[in-house]
């Protein structure tokens, strides 16, 4: 337990360390900012107008400016748990913070609402059996900070106030985002099935998490592609909701998906991947599924634009029978399993159809169709169909239907278009599976908790549309945050009776959000984008120009300055300036899908793919599963008057977003913020700039922003009496008082602005600093006060010392004066025969001493023989009561038999009750279809009778 | 029990004496507050002579010079003061000292006459720190809010805060004054030493 502790606790002895203390007093410590660990500490050593001279740890002196300088927090506060009670809140400090806990090897880090966790890139010993054991139940100030307690809390939260909880992690591909998830659904196995301390509900937990475990293999190959930073980079986020009944106990899950990037199946940059199901299949397929598969050499793809990219450690054969393996598991059957794969081998082969342009001609012609059959052999449809549909596909014009014949641009496009929108379809199919597979039980739910793991804010050298999507989806989060903190806030504020208006942080980002998503009024990015994509003669730059004449007014929006390229304009977003390129927005923001293909695969010979494309009239995108879960049960005729609608992949983004947004304001957010500490996945390593860039991202550094308006600063009075009462001893009169009245009038005896603080009705509120000051002020007075009692200690050795010495003084005058007297007395006659007699005269007093003796005996006998008799007494009395008490456990023992066996009924009963219980639901879901039906009748009764009238 | 109050009185006096006896060398502590250089000369002398006679005598017992010149070192000079009946900071030595360097503290030596205007300005310092700053100092480290302090804490306090102490100058303060937990009951503990 002691090794476990090291990474969950803090080594508190140091804590209160004077020697710290004592330097940070007098010495002036700072931050100030350094090339390498983005900041150092130094101290001040002179203050001229703005400059200041500081004194690094080596002991260089350095001038800086008075604003590059951020105060040190008190020794008080290393390695704090929660940042938010630091009391010089910034950057510097928050930076310290979390690299010395990550130091010391404490991963996990609150920052007010967040947790921030850094990967630690080595296992640590905390999510043992025993570690969940010491997390369940306990609030979240009770026990050092970990994921277990932030889902901990999410869970009891969720049964006590019957509220919806989330868990979002957010952060760098690389953070640990999913790694964290994967905690939080192992802990909430354990949790929720030892809830009632009984095994005999169904072993679903631990089978569920299996499940969920399982299922990740298979979303990562479909969904994982290698990039540039992480090798093994979701290209989606995911929620994963997870179903409780009343009890609490999991009943269910269920995975969404968003914004899957299917534009990496048909381009990478050089040393990256496509995802990672291609390079397992090419690799994996032998024999004769590798020619059911058709597949060839990696160099023949051209979608595979780098060819055969390793990854380190991976072995893409292996990973091809692992993924199979897991497929096997998840209940996905052979069929199945090769019509996914064919799939994927139809992808790479769309890519190497091509086409000319016929001479003279606008129109694209297919010379060499070798491509095209294969597409159409893996799919089951008619070559000749395929190909008609692709070069001259027939539109509805005016009811009417008109074949029009495509350039070489356009047969192309169609062909990329295709090969996404079957990926993209290829992977809902496959969630909609493992959801299957996940749904245990029918009953639904009672409440739920939902773990986001999503890529958090992203700021490349080149930011594309899927940035703009992805930093669009973060405003949104991170107005979710500021949002919830602004309610939290208030209500703290309004609990302990302040007066304070709150500004509601969440407004802060409306600028941008609006800036992006507004419809009209003037239109946002999006609503331009979708605009521009109507004009046949539009291109990027016609709207960039577009974007810029209806927003050059906004305040979140720009223009580079020293870029010369039209497509260019900036965003700034909470977390920084982006600037967009926005090259090829047009095509990303289209991705129509003709009708003439997706009739032909739906009619497909293949069981498979004709499942695949069942839906046919629904628009492809960027759809979220749970409308797909939907339309597979609706009636596929209902929907026939959509035909025709064009929606573009930012309105369908939008709508996702939307979608989940709207799940997620329905429950109590929990916001958990990964940061990787370096891109060399090294242990023990802090990339110090790299970590304050995430931090500024990930909206911590935002949050502290917020929490410097108000009053981050919260002590009980207690506490606050305990430590600064020696600053205004003399204010609080003697004998008891209570702590509000004390902290009032120790507050005034300080002189504080008022501006400064506030008192609450338990709590005691700061402005960022003031505690700073307190601090200082404490300890310089406490060090007068210790010099002064080390001087009156001083005295005291010192007195004892002398008083010693003279003692000792006196001793030996004694000693010499004897010695002198026995000088004079050795050669005296008289003394000498005194010393000769004194001997004999002891025989005489001989029997005196034994007759004294004698009596001294006599006496202990006696009172031997009392002892001996009382003791007797007492051994009867002890077994009396021996006898007494054995006959009690006898009765004890007879009513617990009796109590067992009444508990037997009981249960017995209880299970009995459940089965009735689930009895009444089914009748209860059969009522309600009857219902249903007999409505269905009633409605077209009344139809019916109605055209009987009109007849 | 109030603070020792500041009378150069209390020794007895006892028969000079040369002895071979360890005195504890205060650390030298460089921080000095800012003040004006003293000036011993223009320090009249107030003592009567009795009193002088028990200095003497006092001074006499730190002498450890082999032929006994009745002359102390710096660093003994504090002691004597203190074995007086006064509690000067060390920085209140140095000062009264001019600010000798560390190295001649236990070089350099200063005889009697040297030292009563020495002892003249320390009396006239009034003691900084009452028992109740003191109680309020030590409360502090009062974790449980039990008027007991950790042994452990309280020795590391004085050994690392302020005007540190040795280990040996704390091991000889808490002697006996720790209970069977290591806690130590600061009142008393205070009472104690403000009694010696």
């Amino acid at each position: 337990m002691s090794v476990v502790n090291e990474f969950l606790f803090l080594d508190n002895d140091f804590k209160n360390s004077g020697v710290a203390q004592a330097d940070w007093s007098t010495k002036k410590m700072v931050w100030i900012p350094s090339e390498r660990e983005g900041f150092q500490s130094a101290s001040i050593k002179e203050e001229t107008g703005n400059e200041v001279v500081v004194e690094l740890d080596n002991g260089k002196k350095v001038t800086v400016s008075k604003d590059e300088i951020q105060k040190m927090n008190p020794p008080k506060y290393n390695k704090v748990e929660d940042m938010a009670a630091l009391t010089c809140l910034n950057e510097a400090s928050v930076l310290h913070n979390i690299r010395e806990r990550y130091f010391s090897g404490l991963i996990y880090t609150y920052s007010g609402l967040f947790c921030v966790v850094v990967n630690p890139y080595k296992l640590l010993p905390i999510y043992s059996e025993k570690i969940t054991e010491m997390y369940k139940g306990k609030k979240r100030h009770e026990v050092p900070p970990h994921i277990y307690a932030v889902t901990d809390n999410a869970y009891r939260n969720m049964l006590q106030e019957r509220e919806d909880q989330s868990i979002l992690c957010t952060g760098e591909s690389g953070a640990g985002k999913t790694e964290n998830t994967k905690k939080v659904i192992q802990y909430l196995a354990v949790v929720a099935s030892s809830h009632k301390g009984k095994r005999h509900h169904y072993s679903l937990t631990g089978e569920l998490e299996k499940q969920l475990l399982q299922a990740n293999p298979i979303l990562e190959a479909f969904g994982n592609a290698k990039t540039i930073k992480n090798d093994n980079s979701s290209r989606f986020g995911k929620f994963i909701q997870i179903n409780f009944d009343n009890t609490g106990y999991i009943v269910g899950a269920n995975i969404e998906t968003y914004l899957l990037e299917t534009s990496w199946c048909i381009r990478q940059a050089k040393i990256e991947r496509s995802f990672h199901i291609f390079y397992y299949m090419v690799t994996g397929a032998k024999d004769k599924m590798r020619d059911e598969l058709l597949l060839e050499d990696f160099s023949n793809y051209r979608f595979l634009v780098a060819g055969h990219v390793q990854v380190q450690n991976q072995q893409d054969d292996e990973m091809f029978e692992e993924t199979l393996e897991a497929m096997e598991v998840l209940g996905f059957n052979e069929e199945e399993r090769i019509g996914m794969l064919k799939v994927c081998s139809t992808v790479l082969q769309l890519g190497n159809i091509e086409f000319k342009a016929e001479k003279n001609q606008e129109q694209a012609s297919m010379p060499d169709n070798t491509a095209a059959q294969k597409v159409c052999h893996l799919q089951g449809i008619n070559v000749t169909d395929f190909t008609k549909a692709i070069l001259t596909p027939r539109f509805k014009v005016g009811g009417e239907l008109v074949q029009k014949a495509q350039t070489k641009e356009q047969a192309d496009f169609a062909i990329e278009a295709l090969a996404k929108a079957m990926y993209d379809r290829l992977f809902r199919w496959i969630l909609a599976c493992v959801n299957k597979a996940l749904d245990k039980t029918k009953r639904q739910g009672a409440s739920f908790l939902g773990i986001l793991d999503i890529a958090g804010f992203e700021i490349f050298e080149d930011n594309s549309f899927e940035q703009l999507c992805i930093n669009y989806t973060n405003e949104k989060l991170q107005q979710l945050f500021n949002h919830t903190m602004f309610i939290l806030e208030q209500e703290e504020y309004k609990k302990e009776g302040i007066e304070w208006n709150f500004i509601d942080f969440g407004l802060d980002l409306q600028p941008c959000i609006e800036l992006i998503e507004r419809p009209n009024n003037p239109p946002g990015i999006l609503a331009l984008l979708d605009e521009e994509c109507w004009f046949p003669k539009a291109t990027d730059v016609s709207f960039v120009e577009k974007l810029t004449n209806t927003h050059s007014s906004h305040c979140k929006f720009s223009k580079p300055k020293n870029l010369k390229e039209k497509a260019f304009f900036t965003v700034q977003h909470y977390a920084g300036k982006v600037d967009y390129n926005a090259t090829s927005w047009l095509t990303k923001n289209m991705d129509p899908l003709n009708d003439n293909v997706t009739a032909l695969l739906s009619n497909s010979s293949s069981a498979f793919v004709q499942d695949i494309w069942k839906d046919v009239d629904r628009v492809v995108g960027l759809e979220t599963m749970a409308k797909m879960a939907k339309s597979d049960s609706a009636a596929p005729t209902a929907s026939k008057s959509k035909k025709g609608m064009f929606r573009t992949v930012g309105q369908l983004y939008k709508e996702s977003l939307g979608k989940l947004m709207t799940t997620l304001h329905n429950t109590q957010p929990n916001f958990v913020r990964c940061i990787i500490p370096n891109h060399e996945k090294r242990a023990g390593k802090i990339d110090a700039h790299l970590v304050l860039e995430q931090l500024r991202c990930n909206g911590v550094l935002e949050g502290i922003r917020i929490c410097r308006q108000g009053f981050p600063n919260r002590i009980v009075f207690h506490e606050f009496r305990q430590r600064y009462e020696i600053l205004a001893a003399r204010a609080i009169p003697k004998g008891f008082m209570d702590g509000k009245q004390a902290s009032t009038l120790m507050i005034k005896h300080l002189d504080s602005d008022p501006n400064l603080y506030r008192i609450g009705l338990s709590k005691i509120f700061f402005r960022t600093g003031v505690l700073a000051q307190l601090e200082e002020e404490r300890d310089l007075k406490l060090t007068d006060i210790i010099i002064a009692f080390q001087a009156q200690a001083r005295g005291f050795l010192s007195r004892k010392a002398f008083s010693k010495k003279q003692k000792q003084l006196t001793a030996m005058k004694v000693i010499q004066k004897n010695c002198a007297v026995y000088l004079t007395l050795k050669n005296w006659q008289w003394w000498r025969l005194f010393t000769k007699v004194k001997p004999l005269l002891q025989v005489t007093r001989q029997d005196e001493e034994m007759n004294q003796k004698e009596e001294e005996l006599h006496k202990a006998k006696e009172i031997a023989q009392k002892s001996e008799a009382e003791l007797k007494e007492i051994t009867q009395k002890h077994n009396q009561v021996v006898e007494e008490r054995n006959q009690l456990q006898a009765k004890l023992q007879e009513e617990a038999e009796l109590y067992a066996e009444s508990e037997e009924v009981r249960i017995r009963l209880e299970a009995k009750k459940q089965e009735l219980e689930e009895v009444l639901h089914e009748i209860e879901a059969r009522l309600e279809e009857e219902e249903e039906r007999s409505q269905v009748f009633q409605q077209e009764k009344a139809n019916l009778q109605q055209q009987l009238k009109v007849e | 029990m109030a603070p020792k109050k500041v009378e150069p009185k209390k020794p007895e006096p006892k028969k000079p004496e040369p002895k071979k006896e360890e005195a504890p060398a205060p650390a030298p502590v460089p921080e000095t507050p800012k003040e004006p250089e003293l000036d011993l000369k223009s320090v009249p002398l107030e003592f009567t002579a009795d009193q002088i006679e028990e200095f003497r005598d006092a001074f006499t017992l730190f002498d450890e010079t082999p032929t006994g010149e009745m002359k102390i070192r710096y660093a003994q000079c504090g002691d004597v003061m203190r074995a007086l009946g006064h509690n000067p900071t060390n920085a209140d030595v140095l000062t009264v000292l001019g600010k000798p360097k560390a190295e001649d503290m236990n070089t350099k030596y200063l005889d009697f006459e040297t030292f009563l205007p020495m002892l003249q300005h320390v009396s006239r310092t009034k003691d900084q720190g009452t028992f109740e700053d003191f109680v309020e100092g030590l409360r502090v480290f009062d974790k449980e809010g039990n008027g007991t302090v950790m042994g452990a804490e309280l020795r590391h306090v004085l050994a690392t805060l302020g005007e540190k102490m040795t280990e040996d100058e704390v091991d000889r303060l808490m002697a006996g004054q720790e209970d069977a937990n290591g806690c130590i009951n600061y009142t008393s503990f205070i009472k104690h030493i403000l009694s010696g």
